[in-house]
């Protein structure tokens, strides 16, 4: 016997109605699905322009390692130029990057919202002594300067071991404890509210509780959460290999790129121009969108951008 | 409160004394020894041995744990006879990198980081608040849209990418702020100022954008409710009204997040005192991490926790007692 | 510009491992009368700064060599290889015993910035400090050659060491284990700078030093400034080395090499009396090209340090000399300049022995022209039936570092051997590549200099089987008897021709085994700003003399 909880059902279609309203919201929307398809055709893309982001073109340079020829090296066989010192394709960096960005944002984001929303859901609900001692751990997380470890543990990490799925569980395993603390308080409001007293009333297993009535609504809140996460974790891994300890290169990263581009900009400011911008937007988009859904979700503070 | 007091006290130590134990495990698993720094060259195995055994690495790992913690109370020294290294407590060690005690360390580097974090965090907060506000009262209006505009676009961009280009540009192309130094204030207050400037108002450009859309959120949240309206209704002025109530009440949450952004500054340091060139905690952070310098990475990681919880317990004491709803 | 972690590893790349010992005959430099008096600014990236001579890594043309003397030194012009030449002491060495002894004589009138005079005792006792565990950093060839050294920690307790004698206030003996031609190199590294015997405390003496050289310690900040003031007790009578120009010298720790780079190619007046230790980058080198200005101040040493890529010989993949040839055929020298930073950083590289250094033949083994000769290296694999090579490269974790070790990775694609770049922090990648696990890798870049200019220091650090493992720099793991051999009887010559043939004769036999594949020598190049003088880079090392630098009005 389900419990019905009318609210949330209504809270959810009002709010893909303001989202469609929301020209900010559709605009980060756009910028993200612009990114991913960029991600997805990245060897079809390439394969057009019959480049890759690894090989070496010296005959693209001159004796110092500079491009030669206008915008950083612009011509038929390499769209956004090259690379100076290398020569490699920059419009196959670019795209292959976005892969880097993307699988890395949204894996490390899956990590910190399932693990999260587990802890969350189960310290929230279960109470006591189990609260106590989860809380405890989330704090002592939050309080780790994680930067700090990311780049501790990227030394330690045996070079057998994917690079990429190491950033994806290191960056996951410090965003976590956020998100848990966010869905505790959910949950710990959810737990006393009638549907869930009523549900409990009747006998009803913890299990289908949770699935039925504490998750319904709690989606809209993680679904906005996780929005909110990817971008953190884009730049995180941007940081990261500027800092240089991300991924392996040769993987096309944009913070490497971005980290190497700086120190040309004045030789050669267009090498930095595409990863910088693809960047910023990447992140403009999940921040848009994120804030978007919040809002709707959300509706005292939305409707403020029109 | 008393009982209160005494519990989070006792949580405090246990996190820091979990982080510091994790610290250690971690490092213990390293690939690179931390003898090795002070071996020489060229590094024999029989000097390796010996800076091994003046460093305590040759220690099983828990008695290096003990060792560690008895120095934090009581001091300790490295090698023995007339040779030895005294490090008074509290001591977090000896850093064979810079030849110095940890804490001497942390204190000569602790105020460039204050410095560069507490300039930036006044620019922010105020700049945040005040713009938060405006956008609040004027929702949906011009002033609103371009604030939530600027914010949108400042939480999107890169810190380093900012800072690097802020360097270009204003240290190099336009040649107005000095690039690459620090200067104590208690050397030239006004130079120390002058030299401060580029970091914090990039860091300032990009929290003020969190705080702006915080403050504008929570004032919104405020404005609709019960004593506010109450207030109006009593014909206060819209001015008293809003920054005698409404404002106050808003800042709460404001208030934390600032509490636990100021704790938690050391970790964002790491990333800014690089660019900046300027060596405070983070930079001494990174550069141990390269070192394998294990004392200053534990000693400065515990201080970077310990920054956090006490942060979380003020900012919880302090919530306490501002909000009545608590 | 490149955030660097590891800043300080390019102090230890200035102050030890990879300087070069630059071409004798392509010195550089503007050398030109500045004048006495003057604050003189070093920016530098690395992050510490070490004070206490026991423990210092530094060469001896720079920051020490302000601070300190020692009982022999480096004559450093801009034409002709370096020289030894006495500092503290009245000549370079009385040799006796075939070289086994060795007699010194102080000079009159040194004395320390506190006033009091330099003894005998007081450079006994330097030496033998090093060998307290707290202060064994630094350079320490001497300490296993001094006789009766085992087991020795310190003179701390009481305990002295009586391979070295001090007859008299005046006088110093040395006894070895062995006969040792070098020795009037070794005593030219910061090991012999006297320290007041009895009154420098291992914790506390690198905190303030007492100095010997025309340059006291007025304060340090770790990461911060290093102020130096003059010494008054200094007497240039007594110092044919140092020529102490500037009245002070404030040294800049924790810059950007990027940035660095910058402020001296923009050249505003409060840094035109400054000038950069960090090599100047690739970015702001090819910046320069179009900048006269800028490029009239940017100075660019010989030919120096060796790079190589070093083919583990006791990695199974690799045991077969045929594929280690194969790899040096298959080398694209030319991409690897091109990641090195150009020919303005870098010449092709044939020999192990390295430009400038006596003895040096030069030769090429194998001729791999500029881009690498596919189908010899292809032949050469398939004879000896190797199919699908994969193999590990090991790389220190900095950004110029992965883009050659990138650029080797394109190489060998070419001949069908895949290789993987792990990117290592460089304390890692030391222990890596000079620890006792042979198999944690297949390829690794080297870089190396030797501390004092001599064969010896190019070849038996890097191939003789007693630098395996256990921190030793043999990092392709080399053991032949026939080289080892050769060594052993080179080191032990003290006519300098007959060791330099040896030494030749060495550089063939090792190469021909192919444990590596010599890449490039590396050329360093500084930036100074305007109102610096005097700022040459000898024939050895390459990199600035501190020691002469002027500044002008």
């Amino acid at each position: 016997m389900a419990v019905l909880d009318p609210h949330h059902l209504q809270a959810t279609t009002g709010a893909w109605r303001q989202l469609r309203g929301d020209r900010w919201a559709l605009m980060g929307a756009a910028l993200v699905a612009g990114f991913v398809l960029l991600a997805v055709l990245a060897p079809l893309l390439t394969a057009l322009s019959h480049t890759d982001p690894y090989t070496y073109d010296i005959e693209a340079l001159d004796a110092a390692g500079v491009p030669m020829g206008m915008f950083g090296g612009v011509s038929g066989a390499h769209w956004l130029g090259v690379e100076p010192q290398t020569g490699r394709d920059l419009f196959a960096i670019l795209v292959y990057g976005a892969r880097t960005s993307l699988l890395v944002g949204l894996g490390a984001t899956a990590v910190s919202v399932v693990a999260g929303t587990v802890v969350g859901v189960v310290a929230g609900y279960t109470g006591g002594f189990a609260d106590m001692l989860l809380s405890r751990f989330t704090d002592l997380m939050l309080a780790f300067p994680s930067l700090i470890f990311m780049i501790a543990l990227g030394a330690i990490v045996p070079s057998s071991f994917p690079k990429a799925l190491f950033i994806v569980l290191v960056i996951g395993a410090f965003g976590w404890p956020s998100v848990a603390r966010v869905v505790r308080g959910l949950t710990l409001t959810l737990r006393t509210r009638d549907f869930v007293l009523a549900a409990r009333a009747i006998g009803a297993p913890t299990s289908r509780i949770l699935r039925a009535e504490i998750w319904p609504n709690l989606a809209s809140s993680v679904t906005v959460l996780a929005t909110m996460a990817v971008p953190g974790a884009i730049t995180a891994e941007a940081a990261l290999s500027f800092l240089g300890i991300g991924v392996t290169p040769p993987t096309p990263s944009w913070g490497r790129t971005i980290a190497n581009a700086v120190s040309w900009i004045q030789v050669d400011p267009w090498y930095l121009l595409a990863p910088g911008a693809a960047l910023f937007l990447l992140t403009l988009g999940f921040n848009m969108l994120g804030d978007g859904l919040r809002d709707a979700y959300d509706p005292r503070v939305s409707g403020s951008r029109g | 409160m008393i009982r209160f007091l005494v519990l989070r006290t006792a949580g405090i130590i246990g996190v820091l004394l979990a982080v510091t134990a994790a610290t250690y495990v971690i490092f213990y698993v390293f690939p690179a020894d931390p003898a090795r720094m002070a071996c020489g060259k060229p590094c024999t195995p029989e000097s390796l041995a010996q800076a091994r055994e003046f460093l305590g690495v040759d220690q099983p790992l828990w008695v290096q744990y003990l060792e560690f913690l008895k120095g934090l109370v009581a001091g300790r020294t490295f090698g023995d006879g007339g040779g030895a290294i005294v490090c008074a407590a509290p001591c977090l060690g000896y850093s064979v990198q810079h030849h110095q005690p940890v804490t001497t360390l942390i204190a000569q580097t602790f105020p460039v980081t204050v410095s560069i974090a507490a300039g930036a965090a006044v620019l922010w907060l105020l700049t945040g608040v005040a713009a938060g506000t405006v956008s609040a009262l004027r929702r949906g209006r011009l002033p609103d849209r371009a604030v939530m505009t600027t914010a949108m676009v400042g939480v999107s961009m890169p810190s380093y990418l900012v800072g690097l280009l802020a360097i270009l540009f204003f240290g190099f192309t336009l040649d107005v702020v000095p690039v690459g130094s620090y200067v104590p204030l208690t050397e030239n207050p006004v130079d120390w100022a002058f030299h401060l400037i580029t970091p914090w108002c990039v860091l300032a450009l990009l929290n003020a954008a969190i705080y702006a859309r915080l403050t504008r959120s929570q004032l919104l949240e405020t404005l609709g409710e019960d004593f506010v309206r109450t207030a109006r209704a009593k014909g206060l002025r819209e001015r008293t009204v809003v920054v005698r109530h409404a404002l106050r009440t808003a800042l709460v949450p404001v208030v934390t997040v600032f509490g636990l952004d100021l704790g938690a500054l050391l970790g964002g340091a790491v990333i800014t005192e690089r660019v900046f060139s300027m060596y405070g905690l983070g930079a001494l952070l990174i550069d141990a991490v390269g070192h394998t310098d294990l004392p200053v990475i534990t000693g400065v990681t515990i201080l970077a926790a310990a920054f956090v919880v006490v942060a979380n317990l003020v900012v919880d004491l302090a919530y306490r007692a501002l909000d009545p709803r608590v | 510009m490149r955030l660097r972690l590891g800043s300080a590893l390019v102090a230890l790349a200035l102050t030890t491992t990879l300087a070069a010992c630059g071409g004798a005959n392509s010195t550089s430099g503007d050398v030109e009368g500045g004048q006495k008096g003057g604050t003189l600014t070093i920016l530098t990236s690395s992050t510490s700064i070490t004070l206490d001579p026991a423990n210092s890594w530094n060469l001896a043309v720079t920051t020490l060599g302000l601070l300190d003397r020692r009982l022999t030194n480096w004559k450093v012009g801009t034409s002709g290889e370096a020289e030894v030449v006495p500092d503290l002491a009245t000549d370079t060495g009385t040799p006796s015993e075939n070289g086994k002894t060795w007699t010194y004589t102080l000079k009159d009138g040194i004395e320390f910035s506190d006033g009091t005079p330099i003894t005998s005792k007081d450079v006994k006792y330097a030496i033998e400090r090093t060998y307290a565990p707290a202060l064994s950093e630094g350079i320490g060839y001497h300490r296993s050659l001094l006789a009766g050294s085992d087991g020795y920690q310190g003179p701390f307790d009481g305990k002295e060491l009586d391979s070295i004698e001090t007859p008299d206030d005046k006088t110093i003996v040395f006894h070895l284990n062995a006969p040792y031609g070098d020795w009037p190199w070794i005593v030219s590294t910061t090991s012999t700078a006297p320290v007041p015997a009895g009154k420098a405390p291992a914790d506390t003496f690198g905190q303030k030093p007492v100095t010997s050289g025309p340059y006291a310690v007025e304060s340090y900040t770790a990461g911060g400034d290093l102020v130096l003031v003059r010494n008054e007790h200094w007497d240039a009578e007594t110092d044919s080395v140092r020529t102490a120009g500037p009245d002070k010298i404030v040294i800049r720790q924790g810059q950007d090499p990027a940035v660095e780079a910058q402020k001296l190619i923009a050249d505003a007046p409060a840094d035109q009396k400054t000038f950069g230790a960090d090599f100047v980058p690739p970015a702001q080198l090819a910046q320069i090209q179009g900048k006269p200005d800028a490029k009239k101040r940017l100075v660019t040493s010989g030919p120096g340090a060796l790079e190589y890529l070093a083919l583990n010989t006791q990695s199974p993949k690799l045991k077969d000399v045929k594929v280690r040839q194969a790899l040096n055929y298959a080398i694209d020298r030319k991409a690897y300049i091109v990641a090195a930073g150009g020919p303005v950083s870098a010449d092709a590289a044939s020999t192990l022995i390295t430009p400038g250094i006596a003895g040096r033949e030069d030769y090429e083994l194998y001729d791999a022209g500029e881009s690498g000769d596919v189908a010899k290296a292809k032949s050469l694999l398939a004879s000896a039936g190797v199919k699908d090579l994969a193999l590990t490269l090991i790389a220190t974790n900095d950004a110029t570092d992965v883009a050659k070790a990138e650029a080797i990775q394109q190489a060998y694609a070419k001949v069908g051997v895949k290789v993987t770049i792990k990117p290592l922090e460089q304390d890692a990648w030391t222990t890596t590549a000079t620890g006792d696990d042979a198999g944690a890798y297949d390829l690794s870049l080297g870089s190396w200099q030797p501390d004092y200019p001599s064969a010896a220091g190019n070849i038996q650090p890097l191939f003789d089987s007693s630098q395996i493992g256990g921190g030793g720099y043999n990092i392709s793991r080399y053991t032949s008897a026939a080289a080892d051999e050769l060594i052993k009887k080179a080191l032990a010559e003290t006519d300098e021709d007959a060791a330099g043939k040896l030494w030749a004769q060495a550089d063939r036999t090792i190469l021909g085994d192919a444990p590596v594949v010599p890449l490039i020598y590396t050329k360093n190049s500084f930036l100074h700003g305007s109102k610096v003088a005097d700022f040459y880079i000898g024939s050895f090392p390459a990199y600035p003399v501190y020691t002469a630098v002027t500044l002008k009005p």
